[in-house]
């Protein structure tokens, strides 16, 4: 048990009030040991790493400006195209609320998924990262589900019909299936109580993503970052203090990251949208292509490549689970790519495989498209399948005994 | 890392799924580009054929006289112009033809066209491309419609999806109106015109939109630079 002796506590409020009030509540001291001073960072990581931070931003831009967006819009099927219309028109700087929001979900989603890469790449996934790395599996799955959500509320043609595709999916849930989808539906159709309730997850769950991202931070903590060698650092001359080195370096990257975010917020912001979900919703007419949000297209592309619906459903969410025994499947000792020579063949063609899914998921599922989803979707769990022999075949290169000697 | 950047580069071009349908010829639009604006004169014009071709059969419900400040309308214009159909200023452009009526006699009720260039592919260039697409060229004809003739009820549209429109011409020939400043009401011109209003209608925010931009992107540009030296100069005894 821990001391409970008495610690040496500032008693004069006036000489020190800072260290007065850090006495009481460590407040300061959790900042300084979370991303201060006192946070021990590899002094070798490369911009992949201003990644992480960059999502945590991310998900303050969508807080900040949903919670603006929510004091306008209105979740009724018969107010909600016309509310988001009214926010673009005649709430006082609405419009640059609504793109922030807009544009802001499509950035998150790039910055999650090089975040994601980034890890794939240098094996921060492995031992003792596994609960990190499953943390942000967990983050990636209720992120999609708010998006998708969010997706639905303007009411447009494209709200609807997205919602429709996917919510039908669960039908193929065995023997319940079909009650299961009346249920979330609220009924028989997407209708109003779909986007009643889709609104009340829309605004609660990113706030669940909050708590989760302190657990990743808090798993972060425990083993320090990974770093581009992969390797164990012990020696204290291969940290920095995160601050002021990590700090600096993560507001020049959010810099970065801000023009490139206001060049598509300030002059394209429809870019990333679809021109169909600028009609009303129409349950009467369908649109000749139903396609989700780009960041979903990857997954929509392996739910079509399966012919059997089923099958289709559980290699789509199947292709995101895996993710989670990820640790499990590589378990070559060695973590950075770079001294991985055939691991690191193997993952860029995963990733430009994973662009491949994306553009044919884009797509109508006929022709030359099909076969094109089918071989991806092939590689994308054949690349998984393939990391245990990796593991055991692969003759890595000579690790360096210092990040220094890297 | 550089792998990365690459790769990042490729997500955009990808994340635009390509359009199907006739192919749209792109316009120059000078609400285009960074420093895209609205013509006041042009906006007027394209009022002119909106108010009163357009509006016979489709309405802009979300826009009213009173929006037209954002084009540069004074007070005084905005008034008048409203007083002249008989609305006030905040009444919405909502056509006198009834759906159910435009239903019977078109086989199709007009969409409302608030926001009709951001919700067709090919943007105004699409609206642009039907208002000028109507053709009684034989030989087009005969390609779209190589064993059947255009339905009974549509219309002969080389930019519209299978070609057989709903809509009669609504611009089947010169001066459908009269311009008071003078510009020659050719087809080409009014369809141009009323392209321009209605983006206009439809964003009416851009011309404050690309304005901020440029402010907000000098601001981070310098933002950026300055936090680029500071982290040069904080990392120097690293390494
Ligand atoms: C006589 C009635 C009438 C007039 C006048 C009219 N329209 Fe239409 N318009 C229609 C109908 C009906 C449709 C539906 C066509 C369809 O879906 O086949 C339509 C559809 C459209 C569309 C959508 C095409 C699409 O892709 O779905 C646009 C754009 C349009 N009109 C623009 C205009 C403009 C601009 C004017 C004025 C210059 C105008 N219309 C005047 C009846 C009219
Ligand atoms: C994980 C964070 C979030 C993501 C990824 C996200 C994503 C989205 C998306 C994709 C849309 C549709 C945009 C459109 O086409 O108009 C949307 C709309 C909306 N969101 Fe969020 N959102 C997030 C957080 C929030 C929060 C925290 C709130 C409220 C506090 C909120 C409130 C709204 C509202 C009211 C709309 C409807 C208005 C509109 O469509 O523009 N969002 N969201």
């Amino acid at each position: 048990m821990a001391s409970l002796k008495p610690k040496a506590v500032e008693q004069n409020i006036t000489r020190n009030p800072l260290k007065w009030f850090d006495d009481r509540l460590p407040l300061v001291s959790l900042i300084n040991n979370s991303v201060g001073r006192n946070f021990p960072a590899p002094k070798n990581l490369n911009y992949m790493w201003n990644f992480g931070s960059l999502a945590g931003i991310a998900l303050v831009i969508q807080i900040l400006t949903g919670l603006f967006l929510a004091m306008h819009y209105k979740a009724d099927v018969a107010l909600a195209f016309d509310s988001v219309q009214h926010i673009m028109r005649n709430v006082q700087w609405g419009w640059l609320i609504r793109n922030l929001h807009m544009v802001g979900a499509s950035f998150f989603f790039i910055v999650v998924y090089v975040h994601m890469a980034r890890g794939l790449y240098y094996g921060s996934y492995k031992s003792p990262r596994e609960v990190l790395w499953g943390i942000g599996v967990i983050i990636f799955l209720i992120m999609m589900a708010t998006a998708f959500m969010g997706y639905v509320l303007p009411w447009g043609q494209m709200s609807y019909w997205g919602a429709t595709v996917i919510t039908n999916l669960l039908s193929v849930i065995p023997f319940v299936g079909d009650e299961v989808v009346v249920w979330i539906w609220g009924g028989y159709s997407v209708g109003d109580p779909t986007l009643t309730r889709f609104y009340a997850l829309h605004f609660l769950l990113p706030f669940v993503i909050v708590g989760i991202v302190i657990l990743h931070i808090w798993a972060l903590h425990e083993h320090k970052s990974n770093n581009p060698t992969g390797l164990d650092l012990q020696d204290e001359k291969d940290f920095i203090p995160f601050h002021p080195y990590y700090t600096v370096k993560d507001i020049f990257g959010l810099g970065v990251y801000l023009i490139a975010f206001a060049l598509m917020v300030f002059y394209a912001p429809d870019y990333l949208g679809h021109t169909d979900n600028y009609i009303p919703a129409n349950p009467l007419v369908t649109p000749a292509h139903i396609v989700p949000e780009w960041y979903f297209l990857p997954f929509y592309a392996i739910l079509r490549a399966i012919p059997i619906k089923e099958l289709g459903v559980v290699a789509m969410f199947g292709s995101i689970l895996i993710l989670f025994v990820l640790p499990w499947l590589d378990s070559s000792r060695v973590r950075s790519a770079r001294y991985r020579p055939l691991y690191r063949s193997l993952y860029w063609v995963f990733l430009l495989n994973f662009l491949v899914l994306g553009w044919v998921g884009s797509k109508p599922p006929e022709g030359i498209y099909v076969l094109i989803a089918r071989f991806a979707t092939a590689y994308y769990f054949l690349f998984f399948a393939l990391l245990p022999v990796v593991a055991r075949v692969e003759k890595t290169r000579k690790l360096p005994k210092t990040i220094d000697e890297a | 890392m550089r792998m990365f950047v690459l790769l990042l580069g490729l997500l955009f071009p990808l994340a635009v799924a390509a359009g199907e349908g006739p192919a749209i010829a792109k316009q120059d639009w000078g609400f285009d580009g960074l420093h895209g604006q609205y013509d006041k004169a042009t906006v007027y014009r394209g009022y002119q054929v909106f108010t009163q071709v357009c509006m016979a059969c489709h309405s802009a419900k979300y826009v009213s006289h009173a929006d037209l400040d954002r084009a540069g309308f004074t007070p005084e214009e905005i008034a008048a112009l409203a007083k002249s159909m008989n609305l006030t200023t905040t009444d919405k452009l909502v056509s006198g033809l009834a759906p159910a009526d435009a239903q019977e006699v078109y086989g199709k009720v007009p969409p409302d066209l608030s926001v009709i260039t951001k919700a067709r592919a090919g943007l105004a260039d699409y609206t642009y491309a039907v208002l000028t697409g109507y053709s009684d060229d034989v030989e087009a004809l005969a390609h779209a419609f190589p064993n059947s003739e255009v339905p009974a009820g549509a219309y002969f549209n080389t930019a519209f999806a299978g070609y057989a429109i709903a809509m009669p011409n609504p611009l089947p020939n010169a001066d459908m109106v009269t311009y008071t400043d003078g510009t020659p009401a050719t087809v080409p011109q009014m369809a141009h015109d009323v392209t321009v209003f209605l983006q206009w209608a439809a964003e009416p925010e851009l011309i404050e939109r690309k304005h901020l931009g440029v402010y907000v992107l000098l601001f981070l540009a310098i933002f950026t630079l300055l936090a680029y030296l500071t982290k040069k100069a904080i990392w120097r005894d690293v390494h």
